[in-house]
């Protein structure tokens, strides 16, 4: 049904455009995130639940 | 006490003291607590239903099609709604090192939440409905979800921008891609026309609607129950084990490829019925893809209590946590697969998808902010959890409970599957009449709710450990903290972009905003675009003014929780229903009335099936005409009166909306339809139905029921009992 409406929406470009921006973006993210320089920042990072903040005892 | 390294303590900033607002998460925790024990009582309460049709009472505001909606709204936006607030708002705080930005906007924020559910909690059971599934509630109701979400998202972002910590933790993003693409979805689909302060029409029909609905219906899954407990399980089950997330960097993966793919696998609900090869194929593969996202997260969570597996032994919090993880292992797993067209063909319509659907709210949902209230509750008021015994015991319960559920629905809709599709050597169905696929699947819903009472129970004994652990503490005055205010020493130089991305809320909401738009408008454009693709049919006309008004009674009733209006392009539906549906049926369905269940027949070609007579003995007492039927009696739809008086208003909104009515039509619709009730009472007679049943409501749905589908085809002759035999 929606099948005979939707064949004839033939604009392919717009999953393809969508599929290669994520591929790029997927690429950026996973370079940048896994990059070496970043283990510690990284590291530090998700040890941030743990801390409640500091307390003022006064 | 402070243990990371990461705190703005070391700043440079002025220091400043301030205290965390724990009252407002205590409020949550209490509606959470209360709301689930309402879900789930309603939830057991339907599945009784299905399973002996007199536990309806033959009272219309009890009846399975009135409370199934209100089961599913307190389930998700009750229950799961309130868990998400309390564990956001406890969290984000943390996270921030910031109290909430307006301790008013918190209180408005609860408080307008309530009303909604108690808005829904009066409605629903009142037959005030759009009928929309997750979407029931009526457009009073859309605006104020709309207002209460943005006071959310104020009180939320204020927050981020008072912060004392750069780095926004990964639970943060995903709470910000929960706030941003829930506000999308529930305004694009929530777009209707006022008819009067309780009923609405739909802005889109048939195909388009159907579209809207499902990348909503599909995405409110998405953005509502996982998004925000992925960022409250990033934040609680590293709490809980008192150590660090496994890989924080795979959780940086984990954001952005479930952010991106997950709001495009809308398409795999309309598997077969609707998208061109291109479409299904893609929404196939984009949910398999779900697969490595979900499992990184899932395998994430659960590394991270690697070297504290004895505990989860003996503490109730990561014992519910682990199980949540797992549960939400296996339903991300089961989810994709059920996406795949061969796979689909077998599970679409069944008890399957139920089945697949409580693992999640019951598996993931449930067990998850089961493990939260166990972590904040004991915070909240000071006290240790009252027994961790009954914990255990609560725990096993609710296990057994959904595995049972679980089980007992794949039976059924495995069964149900194989009985439909059943053809044999002379090309005839096996089981033509459908009332015989329905009797073998009884016992499985006795299954189901039992499954579904011993989670009811389990439930219940938390409440009451919850309660006795609330009663033996004490709420303490709010403790002050102190940080350095954020200036400019915390700002990395030389930053990588994503490094630096992570420490701007703004920007970085607006780019998952683009993230989800992109998926949108894979399934958006084309839904935008498809009535300029319908071929119109001369043969389909508008519903007369009494076909309408019977098609409201429909709606309100909830007969498309049990009955599909579509038939898919597959021998054994053609055989069984008729013609399968074409999208040119449907241009005038402002809401469209597809379904997502059937437990009862299809209804696309019910028109000109029946005499009216069969539909009158129907509708008063089902198992007149179908022994062993399990649907509920309608016996008010001869008592209740036709509004006549709403009907001028119902045909202006519609030819608003595009249906071809003209002004004629529109003044005399009130007499037209009077006209067609008594030629349907006329009728009726004969048998010996007394003519009062004229202006009553029974007429009205009769008169859509004997439309519905007959533009464009019948249906085959309904087979006999002794034809069957």
């Amino acid at each position: 049904m929606h099948k005979e409406v939707l064949s004839k929406f033939d604009q392919t470009w717009l999953p393809l455009t969508a599929l290669v921006i994520f591929l790029v973006c997927f690429i950026a993210y996973t370079y940048w995130t896994f990059k070496k320089s970043n283990r510690e920042f990284y590291e530090n990072a998700s040890l941030m639940p743990l801390d409640e903040g500091v307390k003022n005892e006064q | 006490m402070s243990t990371a390294t990461h705190s703005s303590a070391k700043g440079t900033g002025r220091l400043e003291t301030f205290s965390y607002d724990d009252q407002i998460v205590r409020m949550f925790v209490m509606a959470t607590i209360i709301w689930g024990v309402v879900a789930l009582l309603l939830g057991v309460t339907v599945a009784f239903q299905l399973a002996n049709w007199k536990l309806n009472f033959g009272l219309q505001w009890i009846t399975f099609g009135r409370l199934r909606p209100l089961h599913t709204n307190a389930a998700i936006f009750a229950f799961c709604g309130n868990g998400i607030f309390a564990g956001v708002y406890y969290s984000h705080q943390r996270l921030l090192k910031a109290r909430l930005f307006n301790d008013v906007l918190s209180r408005l924020h609860f408080w307008g939440w309530q009303l909604i559910i108690v808005s829904a909690a009066l409605t629903l059971p009142l037959g005030i409905t759009t009928g929309k599934e997750y979407a029931e509630l009526e457009w009073p109701i859309d605006i104020a979800i709309a207002a209460v979400w943005v006071i959310f998202a104020v009180n939320f972002f204020g927050t981020l921008v008072k912060r004392r910590e750069r780095h926004i933790y990964v639970a943060i993003w995903f709470y910000i891609a929960t706030i941003i693409t829930v506000a999308v979805l529930h305004i694009v689909n929530s777009l209707e026309v006022p008819v009067s302060l309780f009923k609405s029409y739909s802005l889109y029909a048939g195909v388009q609607d159907a579209l809207v609905q499902w990348w909503y219906g599909h995405n409110a899954v998405a953005f509502f129950l996982t998004t925000p407990f992925l960022g409250m399980m990033y934040y609680f089950v590293p709490k809980a084990a008192n150590r660090p997330v496994y890989s924080y960097r795979l959780s940086i993966i984990h954001f952005w490829s479930l952010v991106f793919i997950y709001i495009w696998a809308g398409p795999h609900h309309l598997l077969y019925t609707t998208l061109p090869e291109w479409a299904q194929t893609l929404g196939m593969i984009f949910s398999v893809a779900l697969w490595a996202p979900s499992w990184g997260g899932m395998i994430n969570g659960l590394m991270t209590l690697r070297g504290v597996w004895n505990k989860v032994r003996t503490e109730p919090v990561l014992k519910f946590m682990a199980l949540a993880l797992t549960f939400y292992g296996m339903s991300t797993f089961e989810g994709p697969l059920m996406s795949i067209k061969s796979v689909n063909a077998i599970a679409h319509f069944t008890d399957w998808v139920p089945g697949h659907v409580h693992s999640g709210t019951i598996g993931w949902n449930y067990m998850f902010i089961a493990g939260m209230l166990y972590f904040l509750v004991p915070k909240l008021w000071n006290r240790e959890i009252y027994s961790k015994s009954l914990a255990t015991f609560q725990f096993w319960l609710a296990t057994v409970g959904l595995v049972l559920y679980i089980i007992s629905m794949w039976t059924a809709g495995i069964t149900q599957s194989l009985m439909w599709r059943a053809i044999d050597v002379n090309g005839k169905l096996v089981y033509p009449v459908f009332i015989e696929t329905v009797v073998k699947i009884v016992p499985m819903y006795w299954v189901r709710a039992f499954g579904g009472f011993f989670v009811l129970i389990s439930f219940i004994i938390m409440m009451y450990n919850l309660f006795m652990t609330m009663k033996a503490g004490a709420v303490s005055k709010d403790e002050v903290f102190e940080a350095y205010a954020l200036d400019d020493s915390s700002v990395e130089k030389n930053a990588t972009p994503h490094r630096s991305l992570e420490g701007l809320p703004m920007v970085f909401a607006i780019l998952a905003f683009l993230a989800i738009l992109v998926g949108s408008a894979i399934e958006i454009v084309p839904s935008i675009l498809s009535n300029q693709y319908i071929t119109k049919m001369d043969v389909v006309k508008p519903y007369t003014p009494l076909e309408l008004a019977g098609r409201d009674i429909y709606i309100r009733e909830g007969c498309y929780l049990c009955h599909s209006q579509q038939v898919r392009p597959m021998t054994h539906e053609v055989l069984r229903y008729g013609k399968h549906s074409e999208a040119a049926e449907f241009v005038y369905d402002h809401p469209f009335q597809w379904g997502s269940k059937r437990t009862g027949p299809d209804l696309a070609r019910i028109g000109g099936k029946y005499p009216n007579m069969w539909h009158y003995r129907h509708m008063i007492n089902p198992r007149d005409v179908t022994p062993q039927s399990i649907m509920p009696i309608y016996k008010w739809l001869v008592e209740q009166k036709i509004d006549y008086s709403s009907l001028t208003g119902k045909l202006k909104a519609m030819k608003t909306l595009g249906v071809p009515y003209s002004d004629e039509e529109i003044n005399t619709g009130v007499a037209k339809a009077q006209e067609q009730a008594k030629a349907i009472t006329e009728d009726l007679m004969k048998s010996g139905v007394p003519a009062q049943v004229e202006d009553k409501e029974l007429v009205a749905l009769i008169s859509y029921l004997q439309r519905v589908g007959k533009d464009y085809g019948s249906a085959p002759a309904a087979p006999t009992t002794a034809e069957a035999k």
